[in-house]
């Protein structure tokens, strides 16, 4: 157990260390998503009072395609002068490689929030009333988001269109969490007034607990499978 | 044999189509009385079920590759997913005409119609991953298993989370002589003859090509 800490965080380390000097993705993650963000509040002006509601769709489309950029990062940089093989040899479960490269993907993503919704909210002029919620919310989606493209980074590793093919594939798997995902953010953000929360007025009749019970269920479901199979998808 | 079974199911067919069109047509209350439209359910039905079960068998083959390493499964893997993207075209396009006639918009966000969307998107991204994948044989068909496996759990979940929408489709449909059972009995099997032999064929076309490319 001892071991698989200590290497973890050898991974973990050198994976963060690396960005940190090198700068590789996190300065064009956050322009991307102020890019992304800003699109769809010009967007937005072609309708009066539309903030509250593409606010939070503008939040996740941002994540999603930063996300991308950070994953699609971590086995690319493996991938020059052969590091991989070494990661390969050394004496590590591929699981705990994995999950260091996981954790790194989780951190990235969290600096990024961390720049971009302060944007969103300013931007979209939206009041949070639930900020422990925010952040579980944001943090569940950033776990499912992480999961599934560090698996599918190192899949598309070898391809030459790595960037479009990793993109085809996380999107498809995290289709069905974005229903709950958005209605969460849209119920934190108060743009559904209280009294139409579970009734047939809204196509998602289910309320803010429901919609993060699906997320944990989501994210447990998609970690625990993506560890298991990561050593089939990183095998030459 | 195959040839046997072949002409089965071109008879099933014939036998289906002709019972649906003629004694087991389906008359009843709809937005437009004199609309056929209803008897889509005897292409739809089958064709949803089909390929839910192509999805299954190719969990079943991406496990069988995982666990042994064959190139057969591989094979089988690689047809079931093309025979199940046709199945799933033909779901959503006869769902798509339904719609439209019975309710007016082509698509709607009601949870199996997105069930069914997300289901022809993930067939779709697995044979695009399979086309574009480089490197050997065996890591593209260990990829594709894997994708294969998470493309599996992902259809409980577009369920979970499709339960909390509105739905509009309709509710288990209810047939009222045995002829329009018999109907639809005959449809279910026909497809599914239709589904395995095509599965078949294009697994032997596969098998014959992969041992062209070895020599």
């Amino acid at each position: 157990m001892r071991y698989f800490w200590l290497s973890l965080k050898a991974i973990f380390i050198k994976d963060i260390v690396t960005e940190l000097r090198a700068k590789q993705v996190l300065p064009t993650m956050i322009v991307l998503g102020m890019l992304i963000v800003w699109v769809l509040r010009m967007a937005s002006e072609a309708v009066l009072q539309s903030e509250a509601v593409i606010g939070p769709v503008a939040l996740w489309i941002a994540f999603l395609f930063a996300g991308l950029l950070a994953q699609e990062r971590s086995f690319a940089t493996e991938q020059q002068q052969d590091c991989i093989y070494a990661l390969l040899l050394a004496p590590v479960d591929e699981g705990t490689i994995y999950l260091a490269k996981l954790f790194v993907n989780i951190v990235l993503l969290s600096i990024f929030e961390i720049i971009i919704v302060p944007v969103v909210i300013v931007a979209f002029k939206l009041n949070i009333n639930n900020w422990p919620a925010l952040i579980g919310v944001l943090l569940l989606g950033n776990i499912a988001i992480s999961s599934v493209g560090t698996l599918f980074s190192a899949i598309v590793q070898l391809s030459r269109a790595r960037g479009a093919l990793l993109s085809i594939l996380v999107l498809v798997i995290l289709m069905p969490m974005m229903i709950p995902a958005t209605f969460a953010l849209l119920l934190v953000f108060g743009a559904i007034p209280p009294e139409m929360i579970g009734t047939g007025a809204l196509a998602f009749v289910g309320t803010l607990g429901s919609a993060v019970g699906y997320m944990i269920t989501f994210d447990a479901v998609f970690v625990v499978a993506c560890w298991l199979l990561f050593g089939f998808a990183i095998k030459e | 044999m195959r040839k046997i079974l072949l002409f089965i199911t071109l008879v099933l067919l014939l036998a289906s189509t002709w019972m649906a069109l003629t004694k087991g047509r389906i008359e009843g209350p709809s937005a437009n009385p004199d609309s056929p439209v209803r008897n889509i359910i005897y292409a739809h039905v089958p064709s949803s079920i089909c390929s839910l079960v192509c999805f299954t068998v190719l969990l079943v083959t991406a496990i069988g590759y995982l666990a042994t390493g064959n190139e057969s499964w591989d094979h089988v893997a690689a047809a079931t997913a093309e025979v199940g993207i046709i199945f799933a075209t033909v779901l959503n396009a006869t769902g798509m005409i339904f719609s439209r006639a019975e309710w007016g918009p082509w698509w709607t966000a009601s949870p199996r119609l997105i069930s069914s969307a997300i289901l022809w998107f993930l067939y779709v991204v697995y044979l695009i991953l399979r086309s574009s994948l480089p490197g050997s044989k065996q890591r593209r068909a260990r990829v594709c298993a894997v994708f294969a496996i998470i493309a599996f759990l992902d259809v409980p979940m577009v369920y979970i989370s499709a339960r909390y929408m509105k739905e509009i489709h309709q509710p288990s449909f209810t047939f009222d002589n045995p002829w329009q059972r018999g109907a639809f009995f005959m449809g279910m099997v026909s497809t599914m003859f239709l589904a395995a032999m095509l599965i078949w064929i294009k697994t032997d076309i596969l098998k014959i090509k992969s041992r062209l490319e070895a020599e």
